[in-house]
Order: C-alpha cells, then sequence, then structure tokens
C-alpha cells in the first residue's frame, strides 16, 4: 500500500492520515468546496475536490486519479454502503475493511440476524410480522431491518397499538431508506449497550479486542463510551466476546468491526443487535484500554495492515485489558436550549493537553463550522488505570476544553461525566432520554469576564484619571461592569460583588481565579461589545447592555395616526379582523405621497378611523390594532 | 517630627469625616423617599454615569458647611444640593452637574449657584463637555434676592450653556425629577437631551401655578412629563425607562462626540519620597518654617526638581519639574515675599509663559516685608511686577494652599482672583487679608490712639477685651471650612493627593490650546 486515499472528513480523516503517514503510506483527501482549507484537506499530501462525500462515482475517480491503491472509508458517509465497496472493488481499488459482500449480509438487520443465530449467536426473541397480535409478550420493539439511528422504530406495550406502530414505522422507514421492511422483537426495558471490538485478517485470523460501553444515548446517538463495560461480569463478557469472534468467523469477515448486543439489565443476558463493518467513532477507547504485547494498539495501522494483506501477528491470548477509557463527543450544539444546532466561527479552540488525554479533533482556533455536515467536532478520550482515574481524568480534560465563538455540548459532557448516575454506572440506554442534566452556573464565568474586562482596563499606563475609582478624602468607587447585571471588581482587594477572588494566572485568555478558596479555571475572551467565557465547558456569553436596544414604547400601543394631513384612499380591514405584523390597512393619499399604513403588531383591529375619500389631519387615529394576549405576554416577557 | 504627624493625620481625619458626611446627601428620611421612588441618589447617578473605575474630582464638596443653619447645623445644606466634578464618561473628560434632590429639593442657594457657575467656568477654560444631572426644585424661595437677579445669578448657567455651546462645547442633560421655571431651561438649552419616563417634568410653571394663573387643572405627567416632551413638545431628544437607563443613553451620547486629543504616553516615574510622608514633615502651624523643597520632593515625578535661581531671592523657590508626565513651573514660597524674591518670581513666571508651561503655585505666604527700608527700596514696585505676570501669564495655572494665605502674598501666589484653573488647600491652611493677631493689633492701636487723643486712658485689660472677638472673628474667617463653604476654593484635599489632584487638573487643562503670551506694563 502506498497511497490511502481517505473518503472522509473531520476528525476521522485526519486521525487516520496520522496513522498511515505513520505508516510511510501517502495521503489523498477528499473535500468539497466548502471544506477547501479544512482540517483534513490540508492534513493530507494531496487533496481532491468532490461535489459530495457521497458521490460514490466521484470518490473512486478521485482515488484512481490520485493513483491511490487502497480507500479508507472512516465512518458514516459511504462505509457501510456495499455499493461503495463494490465499486471500488471494481476499479481495482483495496477498499480498508470488510468485502461488498460481507457487507450485504451484515448491513441489513433481518440477514445479520440471520448470520447471528447461524453462529450460535444469542438473539433478541422475534416474532413473525404475521404473528398475531395477541400472541407477541409485550412489550415489543418495532424497528427498521435497514435501519439505524432510532428512524423507523416504534416501542409497543400493547396489542392493540401493533397495527398502528407498523404502518407507521413502515412509512418512516420507506422515507428514510427506502425500504420498509420491518422486524418486531422483544423490547428490553432496561439494557445497556455493550459491543465488542473484533479484527480479523485474511488468513483466517479472528481476534477480539474486549468489549466497550456506550450506554450513555440521547436519541440513540452516543455522547459517552467507555472500554471495558463497567457492569458485566466476567461470564457475560467472555460470552460476548466469544461470541462475536464466532459471528466474525461465521460470516467471513475481513478487517475491523464491531459487534453490538444489547444488555437486559433484568435477566442479565446479552443479544446480539448487528454488526458494524467499519471503524467505530469510539475506537479510541478500546487503543486506550486494551495491549497487545504490552501496547496500545492502533487500530488503524491495524486496519491497514490487514488490508494489506498481511496477517495481523498476534493472537487472543497477547490480548490484554490494561486501564479503563473514556470518550466523550463533542459537538456543535446548545445542549441546554434544545440540542439546537450551532453554527459559526470557532474564535478560540482550546483543546485539553495532558498524559492521560487524547483528543481526536479536526476543529482549530478561526475555524467556521457549517450546519452541512455532521455536529462532531472532535472527541476527548481520557483514560487511567480503572474507571475512576478515567472518569476524573475526562473531568479534568472537559474543564480544560474551551471552544469560545460557537455553543458547544462539552458543559453538558462535562455535566453529566459528574452525576452520581455516570460515576456509579447505574444508568441504561434510555437514562439521558428523560435525565435533567442541571443546566450548569454562570456565576463564575461572570466573575471571570468582569475580572478580565477590569484587568485589561487597568493595563493602559499610568494615568490621573486611570481607572482605580479615586475619590478625594473618600474610599474608592468600586468597579462595575455592566453585564446582564452588574459587577463590582475590586482586583486590589480582591472582591467581586459577595466572593473572594485571587487571581493565579491569567495569560493568552486563560484565566485561573481562586474564588472562596476554590480554583477556577476559565477562557475569556473580551470584546467591546460582547464578553465570552468558557468555564468547566461550558460557554457563556454576555452583552454590555446598550441603551438604545430597547428602545422604549417599540412596542406601542397599536393605534396608526395620519402620519399626515390627507385624503384617505383605501380602507383595507374592519373591525375585528385580525391582521399580521406589517399587514396593509389602508392608503392614504397627502402632499402627493400615496402612503401605506400597516399594522404595527399583529393582533385584532379595533378602530378604524376614518372612511374612504375623508380628510383627516395630522396624527388623527386612523386604524387601532389591539395585540392577542398570548403575544403581548410574550413581549412582556422578552422585556422582563 | 512625630507632633505633625500627628497634628495633619487629625486634619485629614477630621476632613474625611465632614466629606462622608456630606456625601451621603440630605437626611435619612429624604434619601429613603428619594430611593423609594427608584431613584439613584446624586453620588450613585455619578457613579453610573462614568466609566467603570473612572476617578472623579469632586469640586467644592464642603460648600455651604456651616453656612445656611444655625450653630451646631453646619451640614444643614450638604454640598450645597448640588454635586460638581470631573470624570471620564465614553473614554473623555467631562464636567458632572449633579442636583441633589434629598438636600432642600436640589434647590439652589445662593452657594448653590455660585457652585454651578463655577463647575461651567472650569468647563468652558478646559473646554470640558457638560452633563447636566437635573434634579431641582429651581430657585430657594426665600432667598431669591441672592439666587435670581444679578449677573452671576441662576440666568447666567443658561448664558454659559448657549456660549458653550456656541464654542462647541457639548451640553447634555438629563431629565431626572423636577425641573421647573427657570430650570426648565437647563434641558431646552441642552444639545441633546434625556428624560425619565414617570419621573422627569419639565415645565416653565408647574400644576399649582397654572391653576393660579389660568385656572386650568392639569397633572404634572400630562404638563410636562416625559411622554409629552418626547412624543408632543420635542424638548427632550430621548425618553428614558428609568435612571440607569437614562444615564447610559447620556454616555452613548458621549461616545458621538468627537474624541478629545490624546497626550503621547510617557513613562512616568513616581515620587522617590512617598506623598503620605507629607505628613511627618510639614507642620500644620502656619507659622513654623520650615524648606518647601520637602513638598516639591513629594509631588513631582523621580522628585526630581530643576531649580531656577537657587541663590537668588531664597524665599520664593522656582524651578522646572514633571507631574504625571506634564512639564510644570513650580513658585513655592520659603518665607516672606521680599523684592528679590518677588523679581525672581516675575522673571520664572515670564519663562513659563513663554515655554507655554504651565505653573503650579504652592502657597505659605504671611505677605510682602514691611517697614522703612522696604518700602523705599520700592517693594510695592517689585511686588506689582510679580502680580502683574501672575495676572497676565495665559498658561494654566494650579493653586494650592499649603499653609497661609495673607495679604497681597495672596495675589502675588495666584489667589482666588487671579483665575487659576483650580485652587485647592490643605485642611491645615489659613486664609484672610492679615493674621487674627495683626488684625486686632491694628485696629487696638488706631483705637488707642483716638482714646489717647481725646486726653483718656484704656487699660490693658481693656484692650485685651477688645482684641479678643477680633481674633477669634479672624480664627473663624480663616479657617480652610469657612474658605470652602463659600466657594474661595475648589475644594480641601488631603495632602497626600496633592500629586493626583494636580495631575488631574494638568490633564484637564491640556484640553484647551495656550493662547500667545502677552503682558500689561511692568513697572520699572
Amino acid at each position: 500500500m502506498k497511497t490511502l486515499l481517505i473518503a472522509n472528513r473531520g476528525e476521522i480523516a485526519v486521525r487516520v492520515m496520522r496513522s498511515a503517514r505513520a505508516l510511510g503510506i501517502r495521503t489523498v483527501a477528499i473535500h468539497t468546496e466548502l471544506d477547501a482549507s479544512a482540517p483534513h484537506t490540508l492534513a493530507a499530501d494531496q487533496a481532491v475536490e468532490v461535489g459530495s462525500y457521497l458521490d460514490i462515482d466521484a470518490v473512486v475517480a478521485a482515488a484512481v486519479a490520485s493513483g491511490a491503491d487502497a480507500i479508507h472509508p472512516g465512518y458514516g458517509f459511504l462505509s457501510e454502503r456495499a455499493a461503495f465497496a463494490r465499486a471500488v472493488e471494481v476499479a481495482g481499488i483495496k477498499l480498508v475493511g470488510p468485502s461488498s459482500t460481507v457487507m450485504d449480509r451484515m448491513g441489513r438487520k433481518d440477514a445479520a440476524r440471520e448470520v447471528a443465530v447461524a453462529a450460535g449467536v444469542p438473539v433478541v426473541p422475534s416474532w413473525s410480522l404475521d404473528a398475531p397480535a395477541d400472541t407477541l409478550s409485550y412489550p415489543v420493539l418495532v424497528k427498521a431491518a435497514a435501519g439505524g439511528g432510532g428512524k423507523g422504530m416504534r416501542i409497543v406495550r400493547a396489542a392493540g397499538e401493533l397495527d398502528e406502530a407498523l404502518a407507521a414505522a413502515a412509512r418512516e422507514a420507506a422515507h428514510a431508506f427506502g425500504d420498509d421492511t420491518l422486524l418486531i422483537e422483544k423490547y428490553v426495558e432496561s439494557g445497556r449497550h455493550v459491543e465488542v471490538q473484533v479484527l480479523a485478517d485474511a488468513h483466517g485470523n479472528v481476534v477480539h479486542l474486549f468489549e466497550r460501553d456506550c450506554s450513555t444515548q440521547r436519541r440513540h446517538q452516543k455522547v459517552l463510551e467507555e472500554a471495558p463495560a463497567p457492569t458485566i461480569t466476567e461470564e457475560v463478557r467472555t460470552a460476548v466476546t466469544s461470541a462475536a469472534v464466532a459471528l466474525t468467523a461465521q460470516v467471513g469477515y475481513e478487517n475491523a468491526g464491531t459487534v453490538e448486543f444489547l444488555l437486559d439489565n433484568a435477566s442479565n443476558e446479552a443479544y446480539f443487535l448487528e454488526m458494524n463493518t467499519r471503524l467505530q467513532v469510539e475506537h479510541p477507547v478500546t487503543e486506550l484500554a486494551v495491549a497487545i504485547h504490552g501496547e496500545h494498539p492502533d487500530l488503524v495501522a491495524l486496519q491497514l495492515a490487514v488490508a494489506s494483506g498481511e496477517p495481523l501477528g498476534f493472537t487472543q491470548g497477547d490480548v490484554e485489558l490494561v486501564g479503563h477509557a473514556i470518550e466523550a463527543r463533542v459537538y456543535a450544539e446548545d445542549s441546554f436550549g434544545g440540542f439546537l444546532p450551532q453554527a459559526g466561527r470557532a474564535s478560540r479552540v482550546r483543546w485539553p493537553e495532558s498524559g492521560h488525554v487524547r483528543v481526536d479533533a479536526a476543529l482549530e482556533s478561526g475555524q467556521v463550522v457549517s450546519t452541512a455536515y455532521d455536529p462532531m467536532l472532535g472527541k476527548v478520550i481520557a483514560s487511567g488505570s480503572d474507571r475512576e482515574s478515567a472518569r476524573l481524568a475526562l473531568l479534568d480534560a472537559l474543564d480544560d476544553t474551551a471552544i469560545l465563538g460557537l455553543t458547544t455540548n462539552v458543559g453538558f459532557l462535562r455535566a453529566l461525566v459528574a452525576t452520581e448516575e455516570f460515576r456509579d454506572a447505574t444508568i441504561d440506554t434510555a437514562w439521558l432520554d428523560s435525565a435533567t442534566i442541571e443546566a450548569p452556573d454562570d456565576a463564575i464565568a461572570r466573575i471571570s469576564v468582569a475580572w478580565v474586562s477590569a484587568m485589561l482596563d487597568s493595563m493602559g499606563p499610568p494615568h490621573p484619571f486611570g481607572p482605580d475609582g479615586w475619590r478625594s478624602g473618600g474610599d474608592p468607587a468600586p468597579y462595575v461592569v455592566q453585564l446582564d447585571e452588574p459587577v463590582r471588581v475590586d482586583r486590589i482587594r480582591g472582591r467581586v460583588d459577595d466572593h473572594d477572588v485571587r487571581e493565579v494566572f491569567a495569560e493568552d485568555h486563560v484565566l485561573v481565579l481562586m474564588v472562596d478558596g476554590l480554583r477556577q479555571q476559565a477562557v475569556v475572551n473580551v470584546q467591546p461589545h460582547l464578553l465570552e467565557a468558557v468555564h468547566r465547558g461550558q460557554r457563556f456569553v454576555f452583552e454590555r447592555p446598550d441603551p438604545f436596544a430597547d428602545a422604549v414604547g417599540a412596542a406601542g400601543d397599536g393605534s396608526v395616526p395620519a402620519p399626515m394631513p390627507g385624503t384617505v384612499l383605501a380602507v383595507d380591514v374592519a373591525v375585528g379582523d385580525e391582521v399580521v405584523e406589517g399587514q396593509r390597512l389602508g392608503v392614504i393619499e397627502a402632499m402627493k405621497m400615496e402612503l401605506v399604513l400597516k399594522a404595527p403588531h399583529a393582533g385584532t383591529v379595533a378602530e378604524v378611523g376614518a372612511g374612504v375619500g375623508d380628510q383627516v389631519q395630522l396624527r388623527q387615529l386612523l386604524f387601532l390594532v389591539e395585540q392577542s394576549l398570548v403575544e403581548q405576554s410574550a413581549v412582556e416577557a422578552s422585556h422582563g | 517630627m512625630a507632633e505633625n504627624t500627628q497634628g495633619m493625620a487629625e486634619f485629614v481625619a477630621q476632613l474625611r469625616e465632614r466629606l462622608a458626611v456630606v456625601r451621603q446627601g440630605g437626611s435619612e428620611s429624604a434619601r429613603r423617599k428619594h430611593t423609594d421612588r427608584d431613584k439613584l441618589l446624586a453620588r450613585d447617578r455619578i457613579d453610573a454615569l462614568l466609566d467603570p473605575g473612572s476617578p472623579f474630582l469632586e469640586l467644592s464638596a464642603l460648600a455651604a458647611y456651616g453656612m445656611y443653619g444655625s450653630d451646631g447645623e453646619e451640614y444643614a445644606v450638604p454640598s450645597a444640593s448640588i454635586v460638581t466634578g470631573i470624570g471620564r464618561i465614553a473614554g473623555r473628560l467631562c464636567m458632572v452637574v449633579a442636583n441633589d434632590a434629598t438636600v432642600k429639593g436640589g434647590t439652589y442657594y445662593p452657594i448653590t449657584v455660585k457652585k454651578h457657575l463655577r463647575a461651567q467656568e472650569i468647563a468652558r477654560q478646559n473646554t470640558l463637555p457638560c452633563l447636566y444631572l437635573v434634579d431641582s426644585g429651581g430657585a430657594f424661595l426665600p432667598m431669591q434676592d441672592d439666587v435670581f437677579p444679578d449677573k452671576e445669578h441662576f440666568g447666567r448657567i443658561f448664558f454659559n450653556q448657549a456660549n458653550m455651546s456656541a464654542e462647541g462645547i457639548p451640553q447634555l442633560a438629563a431629565v431626572m425629577g423636577s425641573c421647573t421655571a427657570g430650570g426648565a431651561y437647563v434641558p431646552a438649552m441642552s444639545d441633546e437631551s434625556v428624560i425619565v419616563k414617570e419621573q422627569g417634568t419639565i415645565f416653565l410653571g408647574g400644576p399649582p401655578l397654572v391653576k393660579a394663573a389660568t385656572g386650568e387643572v392639569v397633572t404634572a405627567e400630562d404638563l410636562g412629563g416625559g411622554d409629552v416632551h418626547a412624543r408632543k413638545s420635542g424638548v427632550v431628544d430621548h425618553l428614558a425607562d428609568d435612571d440607569a437607563h437614562a444615564l447610559a443613553i447620556l454616555r452613548s451620547i458621549v461616545q458621538t462626540l468627537p474624541a478629545q486629543p490624546e497626550r503621547p504616553t510617557v513613562p512616568i516615574e513616581e515620587p522617590h519620597l512617598s506623598p503620605e510622608s507629607l505628613y511627618d514633615v510639614v507642620p500644620t502651624d502656619t507659622r513654623t518654617p520650615y524648606d518647601v523643597r520637602e513638598v516639591i520632593s513629594r509631588i513631582v515625578d523621580g522628585s526630581r526638581f530643576h531649580e531656577f535661581k537657587k541663590l537668588y531671592g531664597e524665599t520664593l523657590v522656582t524651578g522646572f519639574a514633571t507631574i504625571w508626565g506634564h512639564r510644570v513651573g513650580i513658585v513655592a514660597n520659603n518665607g516672606i515675599l521680599f523684592s528679590e524674591s518677588a523679581l525672581k518670581g516675575a522673571h520664572f513666571i515670564e519663562l513659563c509663559n513663554q515655554r507655554k508651561t504651565p505653573i503650579i503655585f504652592l502657597q505659605n505666604i504671611s505677605g510682602f516685608m514691611v517697614g522703612r527700608e522696604y518700602e523705599n527700596n520700592g517693594i510695592a514696585r517689585d511686588g506689582a511686577k510679580l502680580v502683574t505676570a501672575v495676572a497676565c501669564t495665559v498658561v494654566p495655572k494650579f493653586t494650592v494652599v499649603i499653609g497661609g494665605s495673607f495679604g497681597a502674598g495672596n495675589y502675588g501666589m495666584c489667589g482666588r482672583a487671579y483665575d487659576p484653573r483650580f485652587l485647592w488647600m490643605w485642611p491645615n491652611a489659613r486664609i484672610s487679608v492679615m493674621g487674627g493677631e495683626q488684625a486686632a493689633s491694628v485696629l487696638a492701636t488706631v483705637r488707642r490712639d483716638g482714646i489717647e487723643a481725646r486726653g483718656e486712658t484704656w487699660s490693658v485689660e481693656d484692650e485685651e477685651a477688645f482684641k479678643a472677638p477680633v481674633r477669634n472673628q479672624y480664627e473663624r474667617q480663616g479657617s480652610a471650612y469657612y474658605s470652602t463653604a463659600r466657594l474661595w476654593d475648589d475644594g480641601i484635599i488631603d495632602p497626600a493627593d496633592t500629586r493626583r489632584v494636580l495631575g488631574m487638573g494638568l490633564e484637564i487643562a491640556a484640553l484647551a490650546p495656550i493662547p500667545e503670551p502677552s503682558y500689561g506694563i511692568f513697572r520699572m
């Protein structure tokens, strides 16, 4: 293997290139126009523009044109598309992954289930679609055979709901995957997501690299992942790892794959869910928790070796668990604001640096994040000799992660990792969907931006009118920073409002304070109108109040007076009409101009003061629009 | 010199105590009533108006001290019901004039008018934008004859506003309470104005007067409230929700003004001797001589003083230095004034004038030397040269009375009549036409001559009984507090703050250009 094209973007493309480069393999990136200067594009030895990362022909053509002899698909995009694998094979290029045939078999949940059964792997009890509704034991899960990501899934708790659920799931599946084939399985009320990393070479060697637990999920999207699984017994571990190896061997799998299981907390039984025929997002936790011949494996390097036809070079007995690792996925989303995706320029990006922390990311200061692609910005992975030390290292790492300019979920991750439930590993896969994660307090962020604001102000040359609050023959006036609320800063005496504050470090936007005896770190960016701070991963934005932003009387009383003396040309509305903001109410002619009168806000027309043809005086009331009560209270709330 | 420390420290403690009292404003109940209406106190308004952490060079905080109450009511009208001073707003140095409605409704006593006019004078001399925070019932009616009619009375406020506006000095007002009768012209004469809704009112005649005059019954809000003036009359330009909003709008307006000239930044060396050590070296009894260089070295940058004519006319110390990076000339008394010292002073002031270097006068003077020899040798002629030089110099002058200020010495050393940009007093300072003892003696001598001319006798006891009230009068009227109450100065300062306030004064004065020098006739 001389040249490897990476058919992906973002952190995984950069991560694959890192391993390839270490092996002396030339790297080729593909990129869209939007990603022309993205980190993965710049990281490669060569870059080829494509219209879309999903365009199979374009990607294969790029590989041919750049002389690539192999393609690494990463995860997502085309990584599990058998059609892509086939096209690559046809082009005479090696795909780093299993064959298209294997993909075909494992890519469909129904086919994969049959393979599993054949390999003696336990599967979730299921029922035929034709089975009468009253013969099922509820609850059951209806899901799309071709699916993933929760689409086309329905939980059915009673026989009477089954038909409707099947219809809805089929519709959704047809829409999302172009295939409305469904399965009905036992629904596990409380379960954990456990998956086994497997590796198989072309010489018939199949090994597992132990398991991962990815139970912290939000709407079936993994949020935190760890290795090894914290709750399983040795017995279960042996059961799932040997089942995974058996399944991999059964299907004739080659390269790295992941066999997913659902661990039923009630029965402690593990059921096969599906096999992912690619490298997983969360593969780093395995790399950090496992050692082969005493060293942490590089799964991408192993993938490339296998793809080159080399034997694995080790056996199951050489693989051991040597510690614990936990990964947190960093997304551009406002977790405490309805998980809305965020976009914008990451003005300042600071990833943690520590011996126990690995960061796989492709986000740098100044980079623009768009909503065109997956909102994942990177992954922060912490390891330790045991789970608790890894968890504490991850807490520190997330505290040390700061992305300014756009809001991310780092603060949410931090709060999540700190919960008792995660600490004690008592959660199941449904937990996060109903758990309330307390939004972090903005107090330290507010203190930090106020402190920096005052500090920056004091950095000028000495001046008799310098900002020390001097008063003749009296105590100095406090330094008050106007934010969403006024903050009094006394840097000399070390006070911010009612807090004792001592500055430990302040350099390059990083501020470390002792606040009431506790060490607090924030990354701060103070601009003339906008002040930002990231504390414990959470970004807080403060705006200096603008006296003209909230103009008095902007809401108005809804009256529309004549702006000039003139003649009414048109009256479009009558009393009682519902109007929307800006809607034309009428027209008057004055001074040879036709003036359109518009509704100042949505509401009901309460008064019409003149008719067509009437002469009206300056400021004579022509229309009165009463705001609807709902809108009125919304306006008041936004002012309050 | 432990005695000195004790003395000055006590003076300073007393000053701080008195300042603390007046800075509270009116009575507790008046303040509560004010804040219960969601209004900020005058000094809190200023704090909110200024840039975060901005110093405030408050002027004559102890104005009206001991003037309007009976004995024991020194604080009857704290700060003369008006707060004035200079601070930074949106980076610009500005003059702020704020009525204190908790003191007699913010009405204007005679000294209130004087204080308002003095603030405008300083603003005009130094081209400082003026911000008026209006909350006043207008003239204090019982004293209308000393407030209303004369040249330097109420009407002068608006005369000044118009003329400053003409000179390009911005005039801005926020109406945060009553603004009645003549007061209504403060916002009306301003370049740009703000009113607080449901708080500020502006009218030439209030509801009672309207009813008396025309029979019309109208509420204050309908007559001249914020809504009326912002929407109908156009008397104000901005309508604010509350005090804080009004002040934020004012700040925003100042942001739209042209920037003030910036001085090049120079490294600034603190004095090598701490300003606080002034307490140790200055005797508080003005009759005790000491070397004024002890004071200079605690005020100037790096304690460096380029002394001019050190060996000539030694009772007046002259020389160049820098203060907060500003080049200055310093003229300081070191004893009584003789012909030589007066000539030296005049020469030095000419140098400063030619070089456009501001002059600082450190005043501690009992007067010019008297006696036949000195009169015959023309000390009046040489004194006149010094007074001419002081009067005619075009550079900014700053006077600090650090000890006595007596007789013609006050003139030669740039007393209030000689238009220093600022005049401050130390708390131990004394000011009068002559010392109490001398005045008593002079008056007693005149009286004794009259009695003896009639062939009568005057016993020593009777003479002593005659002199005592004279001495007492001079003792009382010579105090720095008597002076500052009447606006003979711009405030009493802690001696340790001398360097600071001089630096502030120099920054302020540097805003206005210095004209070309010219002189009257020097008597040769």
